[in-house]
């Protein structure tokens, strides 16, 4: 009696097992700061990942008309351009901590999928 | 005195008064003595009125502004509704365990004021759990997050909400969650209550019920409400994500859910016992286990707000707890021994156990993906992330295969069921189920269409089959006609119909949710007045913008107008806001919503000029969403039909 159950559960643990072995490969991907992608550099061309750095003055630059939206993010003294394409994030500033998920192409730049913007989780007011 | 000093000298006698029950309680548990029950009960009941006072005196310095408190200045401004400035207490991760803390204290003094519903020996083991619980997180609010902490310096204005907060479903949602949380833990302190005074299985499910039904209907209702505002505030077109912080919400709750499934083949046939006490044990840890998680979810900067000192007390007590209790549970295993009875696969018992097993499975999973970042990086140095096509895959499948296990637990009765008794039900849901399919393949639909009704029509076929067979035997019974039939079948069997409520609002929320998240259309362009946009069968005109300042934002309105097949609908007013206070955007998304779909349709961007009219809109057709909001408000219906029903102190059960 006892035994079937440990069966049955098993059985279902290992279907779940399955699932989540079948499922993990394309969902995982790096994350990375900006001197870390370009230290792997062109071992990571094509692959996904998500980088993390932060806003460059000056460097937004959005076209409302092809909803095109490109910045150059910073971290560790190094620079990435970032290419974009949708709406411009609300909240999306100069020096401001960003979340790009996307892939790192040839050319040296990251086309983004998505853009997190990371908030600092209490505002401080300005002084 | 200031209202900093009332509201922390009530905290720091509240936490007295917590470790006097403690105390108290533990000594009445042990001796059995009647005048020590009467001193925690009134103890207990103390920590409550104390707990009442910090709390009111914080939304008093909430509601009058008062910005010498830290707490207010960063959460609220002059400007803010007076609604919003209550919800901003709760914003605040300090004003948030505040809250939490207040209705355990308030469930325990319920429990101590009742004392006729415990029994002498079980009160005080009750009661000095919930006082230790207490204790924790009076600790918490007085040592690690000091709610009535005072600015050094004055300040003037406060920094004000964040907009995003700013919606009615953010006054209801946290609080819904801490109300389960609480519940919850009212149902660990009754199972380790009775575990340490052997009370039996038939005794302790009946006190527990209620609770674990509140709580199971309050956090279901609570997730339900956040995506709710996901959905209308966030303006991405989506309900959930798979963010840390929703997972938090959604594991404790599929682990309830295993729990109320489980007490109630306990309370009918005295089965399953350990397996509940372990569900219930698991939840309240998970309950505890929110704020670790959603710390540092650099993802959810609305979740972020637990400090950084919080995780290592929490993750301490959460070890501790788990293995007190588990090592507890096997120090009383001999207590499980007698009342085991055997059954077979295919009966209700079964069937329950299944889908329990498969409940905690997917809430294994789930947290897997969850914390598998953080693992990685804590043993690894890496970094990774799981996106969130790693728990479509996964969660999707299992949520499915327990959809249809909702359609086969009616179909069986206790412990044993023969071939014979179901087939004719059997096959007549699965002609249904396949009359279905056929008219979809006929109709045209894709194969996820196809999949999802035939999964989601046969429990609906078996669920009404299972009851309209009932009404008619009453029908033929005693002559009543069908309607009064139901009404008197349900009323007879709240617990048994309030499910099968509850069943059909899981079975609607996952229609709404498959068919939005397989056949949504989505369109985004920027448009300038007089231009117009097609998505899915709609065109949308943007006819107009105006733009309206106040104290706190200039607010952007387009006018879009709506039509279909060439005729006029109706116009959606979607916003964009510009909050001085955040030096920052904000879209306000309009919705029109029909049986069918919604049409969802966001103003992303505005140059804010009134020369330059331009904007950039994003329009998506969801289908069936609004039945994921009536699906919900089935669990509610369901949920108190089922509450509603009390078992007499004398109650014997059946088959025993």
């Amino acid at each position: 009696m006892r035994k079937r159950y440990f069966v049955g559960g098993g059985i279902l643990a290992v279907a779940v097992g399955l699932l989540v072995y079948a499922s993990l490969g394309s969902a995982v991907s790096y994350y990375l700061t900006v001197s870390e992608l370009l230290d792997r550099g062109s071992e990571l061309y094509g692959e996904r990942v998500r980088v993390a750095g932060k806003v460059v003055d000056n460097s937004i630059e959005w076209d409302a008309d092809t909803l095109k939206l490109d910045f150059v993010i910073t971290e560790g003294g190094e620079d990435l351009l970032v290419v974009y394409e949708g709406a411009r994030p609300s909240g999306l500033k100069e020096d401001s901590n960003v979340l790009v998920e996307g892939e790192y192409r040839s050319d040296n730049t990251f086309q983004a999928s998505t853009i997190i913007l990371k908030c600092p989780s209490k505002y401080e007011p300005q002084e | 005195m200031g209202t900093a000093e009332i509201g922390q000298g009530a905290i720091i006698l509240a936490f007295l008064a917590a470790l006097v029950s403690a105390v108290v309680a533990g000594i009445g548990a042990r001796t059995g003595s009647r005048r020590f029950i009467s001193i925690t009960r009134i103890s207990v009941i103390s920590i409550a009125v104390l707990y009442s006072l910090a709390l009111a005196t914080a939304v008093f310095a909430f509601l009058t502004r008062d910005y010498s408190l830290k707490i207010v200045s960063e959460h609220v401004d002059s400007s803010l509704p007076a609604a919003y400035a209550l919800s901003a207490l709760y914003a605040d991760k300090g004003g948030s365990v505040l809250l939490w803390g207040w209705l355990i204290s308030l469930f325990s003094a319920l429990i101590a004021s009742r004392k006729h519903e415990y029994d002498n020996s079980i009160l005080p083991c009750m009661l000095c759990v919930l006082a230790a619980i207490q204790l924790f997180f009076l600790a918490m609010v007085t040592f690690v997050v000091n709610v009535f902490e005072k600015n050094p310096a004055p300040v003037a204005e406060g920094v004000g909400l964040n907009p995003l907060l700013q919606n009615v479903a953010m006054l209801i949602h946290p609080p819904m969650l801490y109300l389960s949380f609480a519940a919850v833990s009212v149902v660990f302190a009754i199972v380790i209550a009775a575990l340490i005074t052997h009370t039996p299985g038939a005794q302790w499910v009946r006190w527990v019920r209620r609770w674990a039904l509140f709580g199971w209907c309050t956090l279901g209702l609570g997730n339900l409400i956040g995506m709710w505002w996901s959905y209308n505030e966030l303006g991405w077109g989506g309900y959930w994500a798979w963010d840390p912080v929703e997972n938090a919400g959604l594991m404790p709750w599929l682990l309830i859910t295993a729990f109320v499934h489980s007490i109630s083949v306990q309370r009918q046939r005295n089965h399953l016992q350990r397996w509940s006490l372990v569900l219930a044990i698991l939840t309240f840890e998970f309950t505890l286990l929110i704020p670790f998680i959603t710390h540092g979810g650099i993802e959810s900067p609305l979740h972020g707000f637990y400090g950084s000192h919080f995780p290592p007390y929490i993750l301490a007590v959460i070890l501790v707890t788990l293995a007190g209790s588990l090592g507890l549970l096997y120090m009383r295993r001999k207590d499980f021994q007698k009342d085991e009875r055997s059954f077979t696969l295919i009966s209700r018992e079964g069937a329950s156990e299944v889908t329990n097993i498969i409940l905690v499975l997917l809430t294994a999973v789930i947290l897997f993906g969850t914390v598998l970042p953080r693992v990685v990086e804590l043993f690894g140095g890496t970094q990774i992330a799981i996106d969130r096509s790693f728990f479509d895959r996964v969660a999707g499948p299992i949520m499915l295969l327990l959809v249809f296990f909702m359609g086969v637990c009616p179909l069986l009765g206790w412990a044993k069921t023969s071939w014979q008794s179901v087939r004719s039900n059997f096959v007549f849901s699965l002609l249904a189920t396949l009359l279905v399919v056929v008219i979809i393949l006929i109709v045209g639909g894709g194969k996820w269409y196809l999949i999802s009704a035939a999964v989601c029509s046969f429990p609906v076929f078996t669920i009404l089959l299972e009851w309209f067979r009932r009404a008619k035997a009453r029908h033929q019974d005693r002559k009543e006609n069908y309607l009064r039939a139901s009404l008197a079948m349900l009323n007879s069997n709240r617990p048994r119909y309030g499910g099968f409520l509850v069943h059909i609002g899981i079975i609607l929320i996952t229609l709404g949710i498959i068919a939005s998240s397989f056949y949504s259309a989505e369109n985004m362009v920027s448009l300038d007045v007089g231009q117009s946009m097609k998505v899915g069968e709609y065109d949308l005109a943007y006819d107009e913008l105006i733009l309206k300042g106040s104290q706190t934002k200039v607010s952007a309105v387009a006018t879009v107008s709506m039509s279909r097949q060439g005729r006029h609908i109706g116009n959606l007013y979607p916003e964009n806001n510009y909050w001085f206070s955040y030096m920052d955007t904000f879209a306000e998304v309009a919705v029109r919503t029909t049986p069918a779909e919604d049409v969802f349709v966001s103003l992303v961007w505005t140059s804010f000029d009134q020369q330059n009219k331009s904007v950039t809109i994003r329009a998506m057709i969801n289908p069936l969403v609004v039945w994921i909001w009536v699906g919900g408000g089935l669990l509610l219906i369901g949920g108190v039909v089922a509450f509603s029903h009390q078992e007499r102190r004398d109650s014997q059960y059946k088959d025993r």
